[in-house]
């Protein structure tokens, strides 16, 4: 187990590495400097060069992505071109909105599709199949830019409970903050909950028909037995894989749904460091994006030694 | 002593329930106001991003003069002012009393510092050529004046100490402004929740007792349209002063809870040709472009009617505008003739590059495509990342045609640069800009522009096509605010609450 999780942390820190020096590639060959963004439209040629030198463009991009790597194995991610503080700081803040928008989206997307998937595995021959993959289909085809647009009209707008966008600190007014996340999680959850409904039926369809599944029921068990104890724990390894990779999809789907509702999230600092071509920034934001999905795919693994005690890691 | 106080012929028009007599003022309260996008910093000298100025600028800092909601230019930390005969010497009284926010005194060393920062070209200040030709800064305490001297006169002197990049904040604080800004302005930046919202309150010491109205002011950081609308039908915001689309605008009238005005601003949708690449160098090519484009079909069908047509290089918010909107008039036929002429007769290919997330120049980008294609020209669309179009495009040059929107105010000094992107060069418009430049006064410099106005659209060196009107949508109870938009702010100094 201990050299399993060793030989993880090596290839995930390999990871970094390779994400980080592709981030950087990438953003030498779109052109444009920060500088430029900054001065805008008619600055002189020696104000552009005098914030070059500011900023310390002026130095080789081979040598300031090694400055930037040494500080960064020591912890210190650097600083912000545009907003001239430590990008750690930056990234701390988003991550208070990113962190429970996408976590909460996930853990919703769970609990409806679990449980409306095996109901519609298990009542095959009636009008609940059709009903729930019919509105899985829907679902899933809604983007959840226009959900999210059609919620602040329903709930915010015309009913007036909850606010339509907007972020309200942890530390200022915790129920504010609450309250200013609820949509967001719902237009962000259910287009994943709907994905995960069809998953779900598919893997307990497949299980359902299994040998195994027949000899439960040859023995007499309990359909409820059947599904919850047989089925669906059998299901449950092809089930965390599957919503473990999607659950990447709720990162990417939350850039959008920070701008719809005017979250100030990592997504939205991922767009606006791009444009600004906000080298330490960008590079700050990509490591936490590829931490978490290396992380999450981890932890997927981890997982199928408690789900499936066959599974041994060495 | 001569002063240049120039009012502007505003055109406001209110609709919805907004109430266009005068009304009382009302003391307190709070107004939400939506912005698009979080600035870098919140220095208006060290980026020409327009958010910057767009929530500080007269809320939270001013200059010696600021400019007023008509664009006229009105004494703020200066009382008033007096130029020597040869125009050289500009000497500011400066208002006594004056506090900055965080508590000190303005002190005359405070403005000298900030304009020999402003001189240095190696400061990283943003426009240091507006202040090029300044030779000295000097201070007379007794007299409690500022002095400028000048190599040459300078009619804009004025006009550029008006500018955001001139506002006055204390010289031992310069680094600390990108974070927290401290100025003279009525109300103090009292908190920033980095992404997400600017907190402004209002400045008990502030040297004009009677303002501001409100308690604070809120500018929410809401980057998608739709969401921004919502929030304001919600009244979750009350204002939303940038970027509202027309489309939004023209539902307030339904709406009796909402209102809206449509002013005048600084922006020319310019469709920018590259005068010295082939077939843009044949003049008779660039007049059939000209003539191929139907201005008031745009306008009307994609803006709602939304907007004036212009013929030059500036809109209806500048005080030299002159209606040229005549020249080389849209005539599709007579695009044909000069393409025939021109040795085009069988048609015409080139790129026409529309810069993203600027929504109106890529709409009316594919009609404008729409409509060449109507005379035989095929202008192939792409879509360019707005970071990349400033490197490649503005400052690359290198581009056949693309479409902006130019929105500094007096911007039209950029046809005397051939390097600027239109690459146009003619040493008559060069001599007139110098003269507008050096001229003793503004009538001199006026007729100078409306000169070049007239030359650049006789050469067709670019095809303007209208200028946008500045349109602000508003919760009904909220009065007061700016519906022209002469430099970019929303200024919440004398906005107030009143059923």
């Amino acid at each position: 187990m201990l050299a399993y999780v060793t030989r993880r942390t090596i290839s995930a820190l390999v990871s970094l590495v390779l994400a980080s020096v592709l981030v950087f590639s990438a953003l030498l060959a779109i052109p444009g400097d920060p500088a430029e963004v900054l001065l805008g439209m008619d600055a002189n040629p020696v104000t552009r060069a005098a914030v070059r030198a500011q900023l310390g463009l002026d130095v080789p991009p081979l040598q300031r992505f090694g400055q930037w790597f040494t500080s960064a194995a020591r912890g210190d991610l650097g600083e912000s071109l545009a907003y001239s503080r430590p990008v750690s700081e930056l990234v701390w803040e988003r991550l208070s909105v990113s962190v429970p928008l996408t976590v909460a989206a996930a853990l919703l997307a769970c609990i409806i599709a679990v449980p409306l998937g095996v109901l519609a595995a298990v009542s095959r021959r009636s009008y609940v199949d059709p009903l729930v993959t019919g509105l899985a289909q829907v679902g899933a085809a809604i983007p959840s830019f226009w959900l999210g647009l059609m919620l602040i009209v329903w709930f915010a707008v015309d009913l007036r409970w909850l606010p339509s966008g907007g972020f309200v600190p942890w530390d200022r007014d915790w129920v504010g903050t609450v309250r200013s996340l609820v949509l967001p999680v719902i237009a962000l959850g259910l287009g994943q909950a709907a994905v995960m409904t069809r998953m779900t039926r598919a893997v307990m369809i497949e299980n359902l028909s299994a040998d195994y599944v027949r000899t439960a029921r040859a023995k007499g068990v309990h359909e409820t037995g059947v599904v919850m104890k047989h089925a669906l724990r059998n299901a449950l390894v092809t089930l965390v894989t599957v919503f473990g990779l999607s659950l990447s999809n709720v990162f990417i789907g939350s850039i959008i749904i920070e701008q719809v509702f005017s979250l100030p999230g990592l997504g939205r600092l991922a767009l606006s460091s791009i444009g600004n071509r906000d080298f330490p920034l960008v590079q700050g934001v990509v490591l936490i994006y590829a931490g978490a999905i290396i992380l999450l795919s981890f932890l997927v693994d981890l997982s199928y030694g408690f789900l499936d005690p066959r599974i041994r890691y060495s | 002593m001569r002063k240049f106080v120039k009012p502007l012929v505003a055109l406001t028009v209110v609709v919805g329930l907004a109430v266009a007599q005068a009304q009382e003022p009302v003391y307190g309260g709070e107004a939400v106001i939506a912005i698009t996008a979080a600035p870098p910093g919140w220095d208006p000298s060290a980026s020409t991003s327009q958010e910057i100025p767009r929530v500080v600028y007269g809320n939270v800092y001013e200059g010696l003069v600021i400019f007023d909601r008509d664009g006229s230019i009105v004494p703020a930390l200066a009382t008033d002012w007096e130029t020597s005969e040869d125009g050289l010497t500009w000497t500011f009284s400066v208002r006594d009393g004056v506090k900055f926010h965080d508590g000190s005194d303005l002190q005359l060393s405070d403005i000298v510092a900030r304009f020999e920062r402003a001189r240095d070209p190696e400061s990283g200040h943003t426009n240091h050529a507006y202040y090029a030709a300044i030779t000295e800064v000097s201070a007379d305490e007794d007299a409690n004046t500022v002095t400028f001297t000048l190599s040459e006169p300078r009619a804009s002197l004025l006009f550029d100490l008006a500018r955001g990049d001139s506002v006055i904040y204390p010289a031992a604080l310069q680094e600390s402004q990108a974070s927290q800004p401290i100025g003279t302005g009525p109300f103090t930046f009292a908190d920033y929740i980095e992404g997400s919202e600017v907190r402004l309150e209002r400045f008990d010491d502030y040297w004009n007792a009677e303002l501001p109205y409100l308690d604070s002011a809120v500018f929410r950081i809401m980057s998608d349209s739709n969401s921004r609308f919502a929030a304001l039908q919600s009244g979750d915001i009350d204002v939303i002063g940038v970027a509202l689309a027309p489309e939004q605008y023209m539902q307030l009238a339904s709406n009796p809870e909402l209102q809206g005005t449509e002013g005048t601003a600084t922006t020319e949708i310019t469709v920018a040709m590259n005068n010295t690449r082939e077939p843009f160098d044949n003049l008779l090519v660039r007049q059939a472009i000209t003539h191929a484009i139907d201005k008031e079909a745009i306008v009307q069908g994609a803006f709602f009617g939304l907007g004036t047509i212009i013929g030059s290089h500036m809109s209806p918010a500048e005080p030299y505008y002159i209606d040229l909107s005549d020249t080389y008039a849209y005539d599709p036929e007579r695009a044909r003739e000069l393409l025939a002429e021109a040795g085009y007769a069988d048609g015409l290919t080139f790129s026409f590059e529309l810069p993203e997330p600027y929504n109106i120049e890529r709409r009316t980008g594919e009609v404008i495509a729409q409509q060449l294609a109507q005379v035989g020209i095929t202008a192939e669309l792409s879509v360019v990342e707005w970071t990349t179009w400033i490197n490649r495009i503005l400052l690359g040059g290198d581009y056949d045609m693309t479409i902006i929107g130019h929105s500094e105010p007096r911007d039209i000094n950029v046809y005397g640069n051939p390097d600027y992107y239109y690459h146009y060069d003619n040493e008559r418009v060069r001599e007139l800009l110098a003269e507008a430049e050096s001229a003793a006064t503004t009538e001199e410099s006026f007729a100078a522009f409306q000169e070049v106005a007239r030359i650049i659209a006789e050469d067709a060196v670019n095809v303007w096509v209208f200028s946008t009107p500045y349109l602000v949508a508003a919760r009904a109870d909220i009065h007061g605010f700016w519906t022209d938009q002469p430099t970019p702010s929303i200024n919440v100094t004398e906005v107030f609450r009143a059923p």
